[in-house]
């Protein structure tokens, strides 16, 4: 009798289907925002952020696992900065792990960066600190590359400075590009030493192949033996000889002559000192007559420097 | 029979007619539509209950206006408008509701919703105000409203689908279904042909003398004030000009009022 | 001059006071839920085909049209999100809500229009229906709520027309199109967006109701009515756009 309108599933549809595409929506950008399903916090602190923004992604082994939920200012030099990370990736993050920020792609979006730490540490705890390593400020770039930029500058206003003075000035180098004479004094040096290296050469091919003394003396190896064995036996002469003397020495028959050698040099030492005296003596006697001489001398020296002044 | 509706009238909170059986009096009634266009310029009309009143006049001179002051409709400018001995000027919405639903109109156009069927059309009004009907109920009156204007068939029919004659059936079967006392019909017969007109002045008759109803018509078609109206008035330049029965006014002295006969 | 200024001030006052009904009818019981359903259903599900089409189309040519300008940067991978952005943030809710003020505004305003010429409305009145709760305030609540819903769909569509958009030249996995677009989206570019959409709606249905339900008498005013509805709320529409951009500039 009284129908239900056919409309009305037809509506219902409309709505669900329409509140539940919004609804997805929200939960899957919700889910891209980390602001749905389990997470945990990890802090760290840098001294500057370099344009950080609450939202960046934070990325581990380069998958974005979270989200920098909060960043604020600790003293004026730390910016305390608060990751909210899922909770899969807890394990892997060990206490040791650093934070660093990074750019993402050439429009400059920054992104968090955590690197894993040492694999046998304990995995960091929620709200643990992790250390930072700081950021590559672009401006330290600018920085550095400035420096180097200015470095180049002093080369190269050196080298215009050094290149001119090589055209223009006199110094050896120059003249070697650009004095004719030198360089074709120099072309005669060159053919000289080229002369005299090709003698050389004649020389030490006359040493290898010759038979003179000096030749064989280069070259030929059965003299250079004879000439070993020469100097071996001679070194067994001298050790025999040196035998001999020292057997000498304690032989009763000549004891006494080696033991008035002895006496003889202790004679002529005391005699060489009796002689030193006397002549010490002498010596001083004529410094004091000398001295007297002297001062007239710089008397009269004196006088000529008086008479020159007066002039 | 359809089972008194009951839920509003038992909360009646204005008045009940006079003692002297006045149910509509009309006192000094002033409406203008901007600067220097008065269309009523002090009214003054009684009906009593039971009577069946029929407003004449020329197209423009405020006949509508009238009818439409009398629900609240229009606000009037100055006067005193009483139904059921109520002044309904000061009257908040809510209770100018009360009285509303004692009183039946029926529009030019029978104001039929496009929207709904014929069925929805006579329960809109019924299912709001009297929500304790129960669905068969309310069929029952449904039915018995449409066959009280001869139209049972029509039920499950869109108003565009209906004639003129037949619209206005159905606009007074609506109006019908919710037993007003009062009766307003808003030239009831205009656009419709000389039997139709016959048709509909022969039920606004019949409805008068079995619900035993107050009515007033306004129409410019004689044939009709003759046959439904006990008492005429004649509205000119804003103002009742004549007052009196068919037969008194179709013997006026007065060549204007003559007019209307003729 | 000072009379077109004071009838300027007139509808002015006038729209705002039926505005404020709505919000004093639309908590008072009896509430007319079986015609708010209808409306629903007319101005939501009845309107979808059209939104859905306008959204696929916007997608796909707002893909092949902003393609050539990413190529050139070699950004030819970033234009699903921005696309999407585009999407979701400015174009399909002004779009739906053109629309929607063409089809529904207008709709609205020559159907009051003509229920208050043929004395529909009055007739409400006297036989003691509140006819601003049964009309105005279904019809109102309808559009605020149908037409956020609308732009979902707009925006659903549109995303997928702008992966055909794509596929036209490229090969790009639907997945894969769709978590770059996830991966666009943050709240912001969609809660002012949707709230937005919700003023959209009312404005919509309010003014379409406000044309109707003061049209004069006369079946020409039908028309006017409607005409009028689509301009006045188009013109809103983009009045209320620029004002929540700034909004969402200011305080985000």
């Amino acid at each position: 009798m009284h129908k239900e309108p056919g409309y009305t599933w037809k509506l219902g549809m409309f709505v669900i289907i329409g509140l539940v595409l919004f609804v997805l929506t929200i939960y899957f950008v919700g889910k891209e925002k980390n602001l749905f399903g389990s997470t945990f916090h990890l802090k760290t602190k840098f001294k500057t952020v370099s344009g950080l923004e609450v939202g960046n992604n934070v990325r581990f082994s380069g998958i974005n696992v979270g989200t920098v939920k909060n960043i604020e200012l600790t003293t004026d030099t730390s910016v305390m900065v608060i990751l909210l990370i899922k909770d899969d990736v807890q394990q892997f993050i060990k206490a040791d792990a650093t934070a660093s920020i990074g750019s993402d792609g050439l429009m400059g979006d920054k992104v968090l960066t955590i690197s894993p730490g040492t694999v046998s540490l304990p995995p960091v705890k929620d709200n643990d600190m992790i250390s930072s390593k700081s950021a590559i400020e672009m401006e330290d770039v600018m920085g550095s590359v400035k420096a180097s930029v200015d470095n180049a500058g002093i080369i190269t206003a050196q080298l215009a400075e050094f290149s001119y003075k090589m055209n223009n000035g006199n110094g050896a180098l120059s003249k070697l590009i650009s004095d004719e004479a030198f360089s074709s004094s120099l072309k005669s040096t060159l053919t000289n030493l080229q002369t005299s290296s090709s003698e050389f050469a004649k020389f030490t091919t006359k040493m290898n192949d010759g038979k003179g003394a000096l030749s064989k003396l280069v070259s030929d190896e059965k003299f250079g033996k004879t000439l070993d064995s020469t100097m071996s036996n001679l070194q067994a002469g001298t050790k025999g000889l040196s035998e001999n003397m020292e057997a000498a020495k304690n032989n009763i028959l000549l004891r006494g002559y080696f033991n008035k050698k002895k006496k003889a040099e202790a004679k002529e030492a005391a005699a060489l000192k009796k002689k030193a005296d006397l002549k010490k003596k002498n010596d001083l006697k004529k410094s004091g007559a000398g001295k007297k001489i002297t001062d007239e001398k710089e008397g009269g020296v004196l006088n000529a420097t008086d008479s020159s002044m007066q002039q | 029979m359809i089972p008194q509706e009951t839920n509003i009238r038992k909360q009646e909170t204005v008045g009940e007619e006079n003692i002297d059986g006045t149910i509509i009096s009309i006192n000094g009634l002033f409406k203008s539509f901007g600067k220097n266009n008065d269309i009523l310029k002090g009214v003054d009309l009684t009906v009593k209950k039971g009577e069946n009143l029929v407003v004449l006049g020329k197209s423009g001179s405020g006949k509508s206006i009238l009818i439409k002051c009398l629900v609240g409709l229009v606000p009037a400018d100055e006067g005193e408008i009483k139904v059921f001995g109520t002044d309904i000027s000061p009257l908040n919405n809510r209770q100018l509701n009360e009285i509303r639903v004692r009183i039946g109109f029926l529009f030019q156009n029978s104001a039929l919703y496009d929207s709904m069927t014929v069925r929805q059309n006579l329960e809109f009004p019924l299912k709001r105000h009297s929500k304790k009907l129960s669905p068969s109920q309310v069929d029952e009156a449904v039915t018995n409203a449409l066959e009280s204007v001869g139209l049972a068939e029509a039920i499950d029919k869109m108003p565009s689908e209906l004639s003129g004659g037949m619209r206005k059936r159905i606009g007074l079967a609506r109006t019908l279904i919710l037993k007003p006392e009062i009766i307003l019909y808003d030239e009831p017969t205009t656009g419709l042909d000389t039997i139709t007109s016959r048709e509909i002045s022969e039920l606004i008759l019949a409805i008068q003398k079995k619900d035993k109803t107050t009515s007033i018509i306004i129409t410019h078609d004689m044939a009709c004030a003759k046959l439904t109206g006990d008492r005429l008035v004649i509205l000119k330049d804003g103002v009742i000009d004549a007052e009196g029965t068919y037969n008194e006014l179709e013997k006026s002295d007065d060549e204007w009022i003559r007019s209307f006969f003729n | 001059m000072v009379i077109y200024l004071k009838n300027i001030f007139n509808d002015a006052g006038d729209i705002t006071l039926f505005a404020a009904r709505f919000f004093k009818e639309v908590l008072r019981p009896p509430f007319e839920i079986k015609e708010f359903i209808r409306q629903c259903y007319t101005i939501g599900y009845k309107s979808l085909p059209l939104v859905g089409i306008t959204g696929f189309i916007m997608g796909m040519v707002l893909t092949l049209q902003s393609r050539p300008t990413l190529a050139e940067f070699g950004a030819e991978s970033w234009l699903p999100g921005m696309v999407a952005l585009s999407l979701i943030r400015e174009i399909a809710p002004v779009i739906t809500a053109l629309i929607c003020a063409g089809k529904i505004s207008s709709g609205i305003g020559a159907e009051l229009g003509s229920m208050k010429v043929t004395e529909q409305i009055d007739a409400m009145e006297v036989s003691a229906i509140n006819p601003y709760k049964y009309l105005v305030v279904t019809r109102i609540l309808a559009t605020t709520l149908m037409v956020p819903l609308l732009v979902v769909f707009a925006d659903a569509v549109g995303i997928y027309g702008g992966y055909i958009g794509i596929n036209i030249h490229a090969d790009v996995n639907l997945f894969r199109y769709f978590s770059q677009v996830l991966a666009s989206l943050e709240f912001l570019d969609i809660i002012p967006a949707t709230i937005k959409t919700f003023f959209f709606g009312f404005f919509i249905g309010m003014i379409g109701c406000y044309k109707g339900f003061t049209a004069a008498n006369g079946t020409e005013s039908v028309g006017k009515a409607a005409n009028s509805a689509v301009v006045a709320a188009s013109l809103t529409i983009f009045i209320i756009d620029m004002l929540a951009v700034q909004i969402t500039d200011l305080f985000f």
